[in-house]
């Protein structure tokens, strides 16, 4: 497993063991990537700074909490709204977001005051909203603005909130996942244990690194409620502040994405006692497995293979007329941290399709342990790469889609590679049986769209092809090299579920189990 | 967690270990790296612990042998165990005709097997972190 020099970096000589290309009979004993360290000066990242990773990413999908940024108004901009973490409270923390408008002025005289009028003010203006997360900024820590200190005198002032202050300004680690780290650990000192639940079942359950994109959460969380198992807790899409606090009394921790989110799960292990289990909620065979799991460890493994029959029966025609679609597709598949590995080996199983390289901007070698060793031969892995390494990437693997955040995509797609949003998704949820389908769906428009045929055409040039040969549909670009079996399949068909896969969920009713302990 | 720090340790190289059903130890090893997740926690000494019970009580299952259910921990470790043992039968059926004590010697190779791939000869500059 060699490691792999671009033409482009040449000049900055570290950047070669940030890459490697998995060889024949090799091992992740052969080489890995370098990860999770500091940006290399001349090379221009793509990364998130660790206060973004901690209010972004993990603070802020919290549903009942107003997020405050101490700092410029820059930055709680910067952080607002560009990932779909929905709720089902009419997505409070989507629609505002607050700074306290830090200026040259407080940076010379400080700006504490102008942060507790700010806290105060916003409590004012959301009475109904009790609780608040506040986050510093690089601002605001160089001048030593001491956060904890006011929002304490808050707290004694008014007693009926509670405020969670994340200590996470923006220079605080190499990149985002230096903030995911932080607010992980604060979050545990700081406010697990300070509420006592009400547990309603036999089967209670902290959902860890989950964060709602488009309704993930609501889609696995029916399935938990429909096997009788209360979730005490989100950590942290659609959850409640008050839940999370709450975290110690659960029985299992069930852990999705493990790169932003583990360090809770070993210290809820380290401290209470409360086992860890990984699960992959996206591909019907690892979601199905890991909802077996869960059954299996509460005993009630019958509920989860009641789910997982009627869903896949459901579902899988509707798969599998993508599968024989996208088979052999190549995918570059570039997401943030986990999605990587949790996507590596289920889209090439379940879907046909060709991973050619993975990379991630902020993962850490071990989110590369685990990307490496589900790909095969041939796919180059990238750490923290620049643009113009992933466009000579992409000039070398020739990829039929990439799949990725906002920023590389809109970058591909000026060199014509189709583009699916990996990060806050085109039209998801993803997750659940449903969601895969959603996704296998959204990769198909993505490759066939028709656009694709006018696009390739420069019609600045005098001698630019003419539009002769009539509008080809996207069925007729991907059903041209199948099988009449296949074509005419009277059993496979696509997706025929609805616009809105999830405000449905919301208004269900769940069976109630009888409980067998007090 | 200090990166310079960890960007300062450089692995030596381990040698991997060898045991007389490679090939299908190879098998089966695959089939964890492309499958699993369990195998790849954040420190060395939590590894160690992840392999060591789940691939016992993977054997225990593949051998017919009880299995200790005393604790939370041990059930989470068997729910692992259970789907690994339930696929290594479907895809390697191999391993049914095998006996216990070939059974036995295999998971042995397999534990070592991922042992060094995961934790002794694993290049991951984290693993030995002391903190979470």
């Amino acid at each position: 497993m060699p490691h792999h020099e671009f033409e482009c970096s040449k000049v900055i000589p570290e950047r070669k063991k940030h890459a490697v290309i998995k060889g024949k009979g090799e091992t992740l004993a052969d080489a890995l990537p370098q990860g999770y360290l500091n940006t290399i000066p001349g090379s221009i990242s793509e990364r998130g700074c660790a206060y973004c990773g901690a209010k972004h990413v993990i603070g802020t999908p919290m549903k009942d909490v107003i997020h405050i940024s101490h700092g410029p108004v820059g930055c709680t901009y910067d952080t607002w709204q560009t990932k779909r973490y929905i709720s089902d409270n009419d997505n409070f923390q989507l629609k505002y977001t607050y700074a306290t408008d830090v200026k040259e002025k407080h940076i010379v005289f400080g700006a504490e005051k102008l942060l507790k009028q700010n806290i105060i003010e916003a409590f004012k203006a959301f009475p109904q909203i009790k609780r608040m997360t506040i986050y510093q900024t690089c601002a605001t820590a160089l001048i030593g603005d001491d956060i904890n200190a006011i929002a304490e005198e808050v707290m004694e002032e008014m007693p009926e909130v509670d405020i969670f202050v994340c200590n996470s300004p923006g220079f605080a680690g190499p990149s985002q996942s230096g903030g995911h780290h932080k607010i992980n650990i604060a979050w545990i000192n700081q406010k697990v244990g300070t509420v006592e639940p009400e547990i309603t079942g036999d089967h209670v359950i902290n959902y860890v690194g989950e964060y709602n994109i488009q309704g993930d959460q609501e889609v696995m969380v029916d399935y938990f409620k429909r096997m009788g198992i209360q979730v005490l807790s989100t950590f942290t899409g659609n959850g409640s502040y008050d839940g999370l606090r709450a975290m110690h009394r659960a029985h299992l921790n069930v852990l999705e994405c493990a790169r932003s989110a583990e360090y809770i799960c070993n210290e809820l292990r380290v401290r209470y006692g409360i086992p860890r289990l990984d699960i992959d909620g996206f591909g019907f065979k690892p979601l199905a497995d890991s909802l077996r799991k869960i059954g299996m460890f509460f005993g009630i493994e019958d509920r989860a293979k009641a789910i997982i029959d009627e869903e896949v029966a459901r579902w899988k025609p509707e798969l599998d007329w993508y599968k024989e679609r996208l088979m052999g597709k190549k995918v570059c598949l570039w997401p943030g941290g986990s999605k990587l590995w949790h996507w590596a080996h289920v889209i090439e199983e379940e879907m046909g399709l060709k991973v050619v390289s993975v990379y991630t901007k902020f993962g850490h070698q071990g989110d590369m342990e685990k990307g490496i060793a589900r790909c095969g031969e041939g796919t180059l892995a990238i750490d923290d790469p620049n643009e113009l390494e992933g466009l000579e990437a992409l000039e070398m693997l020739k990829p039929d889609i990439i799949l990725t955040g906002k920023r590389p995509g809109e970058v591909a797609k000026k060199v014509r590679v189709p583009y699916l949003n990996a990060h806050a998704y085109h039209n998801g949820p993803y997750k659940g049986f449903e969601g895969w389908v959603r996704f296998a769906r959204d990769i198909y428009n993505a490759i066939y769209s028709p656009i694709h045929q006018l696009s390739g055409i420069d019609i600045t040039k005098d001698n630019a092809p003419e539009w002769g040969n009539g509008f080809r549909t996207r069925q007729m670009l991907s059903d041209g090299n199948l099988s009449d079996a296949v074509r005419n399949s009277e059993t496979l068909r696509q997706y025929t579920g609805g616009y809105d896969s999830v405000s449905k969920l919301r208004e269900r009713e769940y069976p109630a189990f009888e409980r067998k302990v007090g | 967690m200090s990166t310079a720090s960890a960007a300062a340790v450089v692995k030596q190289k381990v040698e991997a270990p060898v045991h007389p059903m490679d090939a299908r130890i190879d098998e089966l090893t695959d089939y964890i790296m492309k499958n699993c997740l369990w195998q790849f926690h954040s420190r060395s000494w939590d590894r160690e612990r992840q392999n060591a019970e789940i691939l016992k009580k993977t054997k225990e299952l593949l051998c017919g042998e009880p299995v200790d259910l005393s604790t939370s921990h041990d059930r989470c470790y068997w729910v692992d165990a259970v789907c690994l043992a339930d696929d290594y039968r479907e895809h390697y059926p191999w391993i049914n005709s095998m006996s216990k004590e070939e059974i036995g010697s295999l998971m042995q190779g397999l534990k070592d097997r991922m042992d060094y791939l995961t934790i002794t000869g694993s290049l991951n500059e984290e693993l030995s972190d002391k903190h979470y």
